[in-house]
């Protein structure tokens, strides 16, 4: 399974690549951890006819603490990540997701920015910026916008990301205090994608929960928010009734997708399982957290 | 005769001589190898189930700059001779014989089929001229389930069959079957389904040939699991003398009976090397492995029990339906059956047992050997024991008990013939039961199932014939070897054994050493070259025995000879001279002691004339003796997660007799290895085909393997009961962990849903095939 | 093609692969270091495993061109004097292999993982090398080598 003929650059600054990108267009894939995208070269299922090659722009790695947020330069590898204290302090869900990324040999080289510019919607990433309503710093040739993770996943594999753009940080809003997280997947085996996988982010001031965010993987061509539930879970106390009540609101309108690894309707079996087995978790690590 | 010396390394688990270069990476595998002006090659595969072949365009690959040839079906079958293949004719297949091309003329078979090969100056260069090959196609219906194989309707893969009928139905009976059937308190029904599954070696298929004009010579390093068949394939293939071709082997990633003869594909690549007068390598990628390379397993099977009220199981019925896939001619699929029938009463006191068969021909890869082939007999025999003693109230292990044959003088035999002499199923089965402990197994369900947990527990046991016990209905074939004194002192062996993991390069040295009296580093094991070993094959089981008995004999008469010699040059009586650690010596005189170096160096010095016998050689043969049978019981205690589906095995017990270890750790890892292999079928692995035949787990994303989370410590424990043998006891274990895991892993999940009223009747339960049985089997637990 | 230098095993080679070339042909093709195999070329059976500054990496899924000017240790790297490292020694005592193919990757991922965890425990180990298939052990052999690796660290 050898990689088709492709050229290559390999920019050494952010204006660089963007140039690039501007002249190549779709015929272009920007190459970061590669983790993601050789395989599908060597399937020959991906036939770009450049592959503009990042890792050289230093500037964007890093993670960085400013004013409620926290950014995460796109070509921060996973393994980073997932060793930043800023992250396991000030962003809870991702450093709960990132140990579950396919295996430590992967996240050496994928990265924060790659996963999320993928976009796999059974990927972890996309759901935790889903979850948290990331936002996606871009700039091209016109220059650099923001884009709301509501609106950066737009289908299978596909992002609000113009094929001029590069992809410069993702930013994640700071933890607040009470927050409660887990990211539950159900997977074939350890390190496998998720068959469905959830994101959960409560915060609980006392007793009482005050803002839950729920975000799907697996069930959709997109990460999905479980608004229903999160809705019915505000101002309510955690018990066993409310979060199955919770499971029933955000699977009830579901219509997963169907595969080897399972029916549309064991997909949203699942679904509701780990809605339970997340929310219990999260209520529990906020009063861990507490 | 000299005394053995007591056992030094026989029955430790000696270091591997194998590891110094395995752990260090200076194994040489197949890919491994670099001949000047080596070429690459690929293949063009049939994106199709199905489909006529109406024009190869090679054009635009040839134009390729890199791209030396491009071979088609029609090119090569000007270049070569059609016949059957090695491995097929060795084990003297007499049904019918489809005809086909080696590579895809007019028809493609199953998608991955192969229709030319691209050579180049490297595999990228190969692979990109593959896809400039341009095909036309026509698609013809598939064939992809048994139930149309055998419709008369259904469009025949090969013309001259005229059907799909790799072997036609038989049926045969043994004991009284009706009148055990109408005597029986119970008849019951089931039906019962093997999926299809694979192999996957780590390394896939491969060989560089190189054909060297000058000298008409065929060179082929090769992956398999005799060099002898692959040379007969070869030779055949390319019409010229076994004698012109050799076949050589270094170390291989495993196999599992995937590698055995020659494949269509290393075929084309040995005629493309004598076409271009270049060495040429293919070595297939994971795609081709997993599409292409073969199959097993794919089974169905009707079973009618006749059982007493109290839980005897008094005969079996059993229609059985093989799906041998595309070019049955390529694989054994058809010749499984005989296996299963012979296999099916297991250690069981079975009366009556009606057998019968058919095998189909369909739209997918060939069914090749896999690890015991037969394998699905004991896994219907232990599905079907669990599913009466539920229906009866009895436990697994009572059932089991009930009807195991006790080991009587002279030993009962099988319905189906063989005697079970020397099997320990019994014990097997006893000690298993108490390492699971079950009363106290029954309180922890019973407590984890108020907390919604679902624990089950399975044993099954089985025998395997490794190699089988030498019976009144023939015998177990031979095994040579050459030994060899050589010049420096090494003790040489022989062999036509290839090892892809056994360690043979290890054990046989280890029987050797303590035969011979020589430190273990003195001998060395000669594998993996055509001209140079006997003919052999690393496969069935066999080795432990036949290898290891003609390595204890052989070695035994090299010593004699040695001896006769060492007398002459030592003054000495032969009877009195010992060998201990490399020294051979005038028992009760130590000062007298000459170096085993010394006596082989003095052989090889040509001094002695014909009236001494300096030649320190011999040729080997070893019959199997008494033969033996392997087995045992295994015990595996699972959790189900019901809200999911997914399955952890929790515990794994092994207890088996394979006779007199060797080298335990060496049949510990091959027990361990197969069982891994059963948890990933029933767990994860699935060779999958869609309806219109397209084969849809072609990357490791979906041909999911086992890994290190999926396979827990599994404790062994050793019988060695029953010697029948003054020398070898030894017998193998290859195939047996894979044999009996599947149900043991099956029988635990269904104790596991058992408050659900789940029954199983099929060997793959991933997660959501579990829910579906919960949920087919009825709302509401009973506890 | 392209012109690379970077330090393999600590000496420097140099090479001129096309820019579709993986890391792994590139060791095994161009520089003729074949102990590092190829078993899947999608990333998921871990027996192209090589250590890329410092980190355990899947040498099928970096391009030779992408390792320029880094630092690669490979299988054949490891053992100092030509003899065997203390992980490879405990394998060996362990019977941890059989026929070898998935090894390398193996052994590779071991090491890095050991580095950086040297008091692992057997759940942790088994984790961590969850990404590499065997076909022939079941793996227990395997964590064995490396849990005694781990503890003759330990004694020192």
């Amino acid at each position: 399974m050898k990689l088709p003929p492709v050229e290559y650059e390999a920019p050494t600054t952010v204006t660089e690549a963007i140039d690039v990108l501007a002249e190549q267009l779709d015929e272009a894939s920007v190459l970061a951890g590669g983790q993601s995208l050789i395989p599908l070269l060597a399937l020959r299922l991906a036939r770009p006819a450049v592959l503009i090659d990042i890792n050289g722009l230093a500037e964007l790695s890093g993670v960085w603490s400013t004013d409620g947020w926290v950014a995460i330069g796109a070509m921060t590898r996973e393994y980073v990540a997932e060793e930043s204290e800023v992250v396991a302090d000030a962003v809870p869900l991702l450093a709960a997701a990132l140990p579950l990324i396919g295996h430590e040999a992967i996240r050496s080289r994928g990265t924060i920015g790659g996963s999320l510019a993928h976009a796999d919607p059974a990927a972890e990433l996309p759901a935790v910026a889903r979850a948290l309503d990331a936002e996606f710093v871009v700039r091209g040739p016109s220059g650099m916008r923001v884009v709301p993770a509501a609106q950066w996943f737009e289908g299978y594999l596909t992002t609000a990301r113009r094929s001029d753009e590069l992809l410069l940080e993702v930013r994640f809003p700071a933890a607040q205090r009470g927050t409660g997280v887990s990211f539950a997947e159900v997977a074939r085996r350890h390190g496998d994608f998720a068959i469905v996988g959830l994101a959960v982010s409560l915060v609980l001031s006392g007793e009482v929960i005050s803002d839950a965010r729920l975000a799907f993987a697996g069930v959709s061509d997109v990460p999905v928010r479980a608004t229903a539930a999160e809705d019915l879970l505000v101002g309510e106390r955690p018990s066993p009734e409310l979060f199955e009540e919770a499971a029933r609101r955000a699977t009830d309108d579901l219509d997963p997708p169907a595969d080897l690894h399972g029916s549309s309707d064991y997909r949203k079996t699942v679904a509701a399982a780990i809605v339970r087995r997340g929310l219990r978790a999260a209520a529990d690590n906020a009063r861990e957290r507490q | 005769m000299a005394e053995i010396v007591a056992e030094r390394y026989t029955g430790t688990s000696i270091k591997r001589s194998e590891d110094p270069r395995i752990l260090t990476g200076a194994g040489r595998y197949v890919d491994d190898i670099k001949l000047p002006g080596m070429l690459h090659a690929a293949f063009v595969r049939s994106p199709l189930a199905h489909g006529l072949v109406l024009s190869v365009d090679v054009s635009a690959a040839q134009a390729l700059p890199g791209v030396v040839a491009v071979l088609t079906g029609a090119d090569l079958e000007a270049m070569t001779v059609p016949g059957p293949d090695p491995l097929m004719a060795l084990l003297g297949w007499a049904g019918p014989t489809p005809e086909f091309t080696l590579l895809a003329t007019d028809k493609v078979r199953f998608m991955g089929d192969p229709v030319a090969i691209v050579i180049a100056e490297s595999r990228y260069l190969a692979e990109d001229g593959c896809e400039l090959v341009e095909v036309d196609y026509d698609d013809l219906p598939p064939v992809v389930n048994a139930a149309y194989a055998l419709d008369p309707d259904s469009p025949p893969l090969f013309a001259n069959l005229g059907d799909n009928i790799a072997r036609p139905h038989s049926r045969n009976e043994f004991g009284d079957v009706a009148g055990t059937f109408a005597s029986a308190d119970r008849v019951t029904d089931f039906h019962i389904d093997v999926h299809r599954h694979q192999n996957v070696p780590m390394e896939g298929r491969g060989c560089v040939a190189s054909w060297d004009a000058d000298l008409a010579a065929m060179t082929v390093y090769a992956a398999t699991q005799s060099v002898h068949i692959t040379r007969t394939g070869v030779a055949t293939r390319l019409g010229i003398a076994p004698d012109q071709v050799r076949v050589l082997a270094g170390d291989i990633g495993g196999s599992f009976g995937l590698k055995i003869g020659a494949s269509r594909e290393e075929l084309a690549v040995a005629a493309a090397s004598r076409h271009l007068g270049r060495p040429v390598k293919w070595v297939e990628d994971r795609g081709e492995n997993l599409i292409a390379s073969g199959q097993a397993r794919e089974e169905s099977f009707d079973v009618r029990a006749a059982v007493s009220q109290d839980g005897d199981l008094l005969g079996l019925d059993v229609k059985l339906v093989v799906d041998t896939g595309a070019y049955p001619g390529m694989g054994m699929g058809a010749m499984v059956p005989d296996i299963m029938q012979a296999m099916l009463p297991g250690p069981y006191r079975l009366a009556a047992l009606g057998f019968e068969s058919t095998a189909v021909i369909t739209n997918k890869a060939t069914y090749v050997a896999y690890r015991g082939p037969w394998a699905s007999e004991t896994f219907v025999r232990e599905r079907v024991l669990d599913l009466i003693a539920k229906d009866l109230g009895l436990d697994p292990v009572q059932i089991r008990l009930r009807n195991i044959a006790p080991r009587t003088d002279p030993p009962a035999s099988m319905i189906t013939g063989r005697p079970l002499v020397g099997v320990t199923s019994k014990e097997s089965l006893e000690r298993a039961a108490q390492l699971l402990d079950f009363p106290a197994f029954r309180r922890r369900q019973a407590r984890a199932r108020t907390q919604g947990r679902y624990l089950g527990v399975g044993v099954a046991t089985f025998i395997e014939a490794a190699p089988g016990p030498r019976g009144p209905d023939g015998g177990l074939g031979s095994e040579s070897m050459r030994l060899r004194l050589e010049e420096d002192g090494i003790v040489a062996l022989f062999t036509g054994q290839m090892p892809h993991g056994q360690s043979h390069q290890t054990t046989l040295a280890q029987i050797a050493a303590d035969e011979f009296g020589v430190p273990f580093e003195q001998v060395r094991v000669v594998v993996g070259d055509s001209d140079v070993v006997p003919f052999g094959l690393t496969g069935g089981s066999r080795s432990a025995t036949m290898t290891g008995g003609v390595a204890l004999h052989g070695t035994r008469q090299l010593k004699a000879k040695v001896l006769d010699f060492a007398a002459y040059l030592m003054e000495a009586s032969a009877q009195d001279l010992l060998i201990t650690d490399g020294d051979v010596w005038v028992r009760g005189d130590p000062a007298s002691a000459i170096a085993v170096s010394e006596v082989a160096r003095r052989a090889a010095s040509g001094q002695f004339g014909a009236d001494v016998d300096a030649a320190l050689e011999v040729e080997a043969t070893y019959d199997g003796g008494a033969g033996g049978w392997s087995g045992g019981t295994h015990g595996a205690i699972v959790e189900v997660d019901v809200e999911t589906g997914l399955v952890q095995v929790e515990r794994y017990v092994a207890v088996e007799d394979c006779g007199a270890l060797i080298n335990p750790a060496v049949v510990e890892g091959q027990i361990r290895g197969g069982v891994a292999q059963g948890i990933g079928a029933v767990l994860l692995e699935r060779s999958a085909y869609g309806e219109d035949g397209s084969f849809q787990s072609a990357t490791f994303m979906d041909y999911l393997m086992p890994t290190t989370c999926d396979v827990p410590r599994i404790e062994i424990e050793h019988l060695e009961t029953v010697p029948l043998d003054a020398d070898v006891n030894f017998r193998g274990v290859g195939e047996g962990g894979m044999i009996v895991a599947p149900p043991t892993v099956v029988n635990a999940i269904e104790d596991a849903l058992s408050p659900f009223g789940v029954r199983i009747y099929e060997q793959h339960l991933p997660p959501a095939r579990i829910l579906d049985l919960i949920a087919a089997a009825g709302s509401g637990q009973t506890m | 093609m392209t012109d690379i230098t970077l330090r393999v095993n600590g000496a420097t080679r140099e090479g001129s692969p096309e820019v579709r070339k993986t890391l792994a042909d590139f060791l095994r093709e161009d520089l003729n270091l074949t102990g590092t195999h190829v078993g899947c070329e999608h990333g998921v059976c871990g027996a192209c495993t090589v250590i890329l500054d410092g980190r355990a990496v899947r040498s099928c899924l970096i391009l030779a061109v992408q390792a320029a000017g880094r630092e690669v240790t490979t299988i054949e790297g490891l053992a100092t004097d030509g003899g065997l490292g203390p992980l490879q020694q405990a394998m060996w005592d362990s019977h941890s292999f059989q026929c070898g193919f998935c090894t390398p990757g193996f052994v590779m991922q071991a090491t890095a993982f050991l580095a950086d965890h040297p008091d692992a425990g057997e759940q942790q180990i088994r984790e961590a090398l969850s990404g590499n298939i065997c076909r022939c052990t079941g793996y227990q052999s395997i964590i064995d080598g490396v849990l005694l690796a781990a503890e003759r660290n330990r004694e020192g």
